[in-house]
């Protein structure tokens, strides 16, 4: 965790030195003559997080040996990695779907895309479901809760 | 108490009763099922109560969270594998007893001990929270922010195992609150000229994102050790070993009781969670034994001391919240937007301005706890069955409900970014360890921080001096000081003791890596 906390340190440092001198002073525009700055408190927690971030990574680089750098495992695995990212693609093609054809294809595409994704290949379950899930819907929102969602 | 007679009579209607019959039952199956929580849950159902009326929609995700705590020992008994964290000291000694086939007995005792802690936990919330209000009402804005800033730091140093991080994660929480038009000048601050963002971020789709969606790809990516556990599920009880004997009831009833006073301390005290309380329960039992080298091996007065002290921190955890508005753990912290939605806005003037609906919400969740009773001990078997469903089946369902409440909180697309966005940053949140609960809240009272800071600073005339004519705000301010000062010492120490493994029975190793950084 040590390697992970010192590069998280310097991205969120980083992170907050843009944000305090070029995304706030170029998004906030000041606020009216003897009232507070609209951008004091957003500011005010940037200067916090990368004063924060900073101590973050000195600790970590002084308190760092040569084992603690090489034998933690990463905390993030490579299942965890590939599995958000085809989460994330899948819902890029749901979006899609919703956006240029039906929300209802959508809703399949999302419910049998994940099944495929997390290994499920019965053609049964992978007709079943999304069509079972789209139903429930249906009747939970338009039969028992009497209102339309779209 | 009158109130609370017509809080009875509005909440005891087939209609209110089947919704807050129907949040209890998916609380526990949310509970019973590893890697869904209580959190998950409420983020998810928000949305689903838009159309309810608000005793309804108020009991309904009461009745989630209440059943979602008890859920969780099913998992934990059966599979070795806590549906929450809270549970885990409930499989010390729950699974152990699956295992030798009493995994019935120990079920049930785990439902009578979730179901008395938490009736006992809402007695203390309803005795507590309308006169600490009261005091509450004498507090001005510096004192306030003063509070706020303390809890902010409190639980941001409690809620992970690094300060620093939780602090950050704090910052991010309230400077992601800032987003949108600014109230008293209503300029517009990071809204990179979306109209969208002009009424600033949504809670609901930022809490699903960050909870439940995040923890979904978290789940997808240890699918093969999450499945190889449900399948191992102990099968086995006999006939003997199905009912608590007397003498079993005579050693767990102080064994609950205490678990109660432990679990409503720690509810109250923002940022403590139901784990620090289910742990300390745990472990004070296992102190006060005449035989603790027994327990882990299947002693029933462990699941009864987790489990009641878990329980016992949902209701409780609502005092400081209805006493002061300051949420102290994610679920308050969800519900303050589902209450603002149904009419009711936490905090001390809704005592007077609301007392029908306070009451109401206090019939519902002692309504709940009987209605969890019953649920709990009737579809005992059945919620044993459901928990065998493998995740890969699940998640699809979870995700669609997810995109659907994050779309209808406005009816945009644009909440379904929001929610994709923050599954991002939870996903890594929740890998390196920063305090999501600590980003939650921090979100959540960042308004009123900012609201109160600038009173404060007209109040005082822009003079720290002036603060000696508040004392209670100082003591706040020393005392926020002293948390950090503590628990940076105390974090110092820690590091450079050499660590050593205590030798009792662990939850599964598998999910050991997948709840080892979930929190409450």
């Amino acid at each position: 965790m040590r390697r992970a906390n010192i590069i998280s340190g310097i991205v969120l440092a980083c992170f907050g030195l843009v944000m305090i001198f070029a995304i706030i002073p170029w998004q906030i525009e000041a606020g009216p003559k003897g009232m507070m700055s609209p951008s004091l408190v957003p500011t005010m927690m940037m200067v916090l997080i990368t004063g924060l971030s900073v101590l973050l990574t000195v600790i970590n680089w002084r308190a760092r040996t040569k084992e603690s750098i090489e034998d933690t495992p990463n905390p993030v695995s490579r299942a965890e990695l590939a599995a958000l990212v085809k989460v994330g693609a899948l819902f890029a093609l749901a979006l899609g779907l919703y956006l240029w054809i039906s929300p209802l294809f959508a809703g399949i595409a999302l419910v049998a895309g994940a099944l495929l994704i997390l290994g499920e290949r019965r053609p049964l379950v992978l007709v079943l479901m999304p069509a079972g899930f789209m139903l429930a819907i249906w009747f939970l929102f338009y039969k028992v809760l009497g209102t339309a969602i779209l | 108490m009158d109130y609370l007679i017509i809080g009875f009579q509005d909440v005891l209607n087939p209609v209110t009763l089947f919704w807050v019959a129907s949040g209890v039952t998916l609380g526990y199956i949310l509970g019973a099922l590893p890697g869904l929580g209580k959190a998950t849950g409420v983020a998810v159902a928000i949305p689903l109560t838009f159309y309810l009326t608000p005793v309804a929609a108020l009991g309904m995700l009461i009745g989630i969270a209440k059943g979602s705590a008890a859920g969780s020992a099913v998992s934990a008994i059966l599979l070795n594998t806590p549906g929450e964290p809270s549970s885990a000291p409930t499989a010390l000694d729950g699974y152990p007893l699956a295992r030798q086939g009493k995994a019935q007995k120990a079920l049930k005792m785990g439902l009578y001990a979730s179901v008395i802690g938490d009736f006992l936990s809402t007695i203390v919330l309803i005795g507590l929270a309308a006169p600490l209000a009261n005091y509450a009402l004498l507090i001005g804005p510096v004192e306030l922010c003063a509070i706020l800033l303390f809890s902010l730091t409190f639980i941001g140093g409690l809620s992970g195992k690094s300060m620093i991080k939780g602090l950050i994660a704090g910052a991010f929480g309230v400077f992601f609150a800032t987003i949108g038009l600014e109230t008293e000048t209503f300029v517009p601050r990071m809204t990179f000229g979306m109209l969208e963002l002009d009424d600033g971020l949504k809670l609901v789709p930022l809490a699903i994102g960050m909870l439940a969606v995040a923890e979904m790809i978290i789940q997808a990516g240890n699918l093969k050790a999450l499945d190889a556990e449900t399948a191992n599920i102990a099968d086995g009880s006999s006939k003997d070993d199905r009912e608590i004997s007397h003498s079993e009831w005579r050693r767990c009833i102080p064994v609950i009781l205490r678990g109660t006073v432990i679990g409503s301390l720690i509810g109250i005290l923002p940022g403590l969670g139901a784990s620090v309380g289910s742990f300390l329960s745990y472990g004070a039992t296992k102190r006060a034994s005449k035989t603790p080298e027994k327990f882990g091996t299947g002693m029933i007065e462990g699941v009864a001391a987790a489990e009641s002290a878990d329980n016992a921190v949902v209701p409780s955890s609502l005092i400081p919240l209805f006493a002061l508005g300051i949420p102290g753990s994610v679920i308050a912290a969800l519900l303050i937007a589902a209450f603002i939605l149904h009419g009711l806005t936490p905090g001390p003037l809704m005592f007077k301005q609301q007392p029908r609906l306070v009451a109401d919400v206090y019939a519902a969740m002692i309504c709940a706890s009987f209605i969890m009773l019953f649920i709990g001990y009737s579809g005992q078997r059945i919620f044993a069955m459901i928990i065998k469903v493998p995740l890969r089946l699940i998640i699809p369902g979870v995700l669609l409900l997810c995109t659907i409440g994050a779309y209808m909180e406005t009816g945009s697309v644009f909440s379904i970014y929001v929610m994709l966005g923050f599954t991002l940053i939870g996903f890594f949140a929740k890998k390196l360890d920063f305090s999501f609960v600590t980003f939650l809240i921090g979100f959540v009272i960042g308004p009123n921080i900012e609201l109160t800071f600038r009173q404060s600073l007209q109040l005082l005339d822009h003079r720290f001096s002036n603060l000696l004519h508040h004392p209670i705000a100082l003591v706040f301010i020393i005392l926020t000081v002293l948390t950090i000062w503590w628990l940076g010492w105390s974090s110092s120490v820690a590091n450079s003791t050499p660590k050593s493994v205590e030798p009792v029975a662990q939850p599964s190793a598998a999910n050991q890596d997948i709840h080892k950084k979930r929190e409450e």
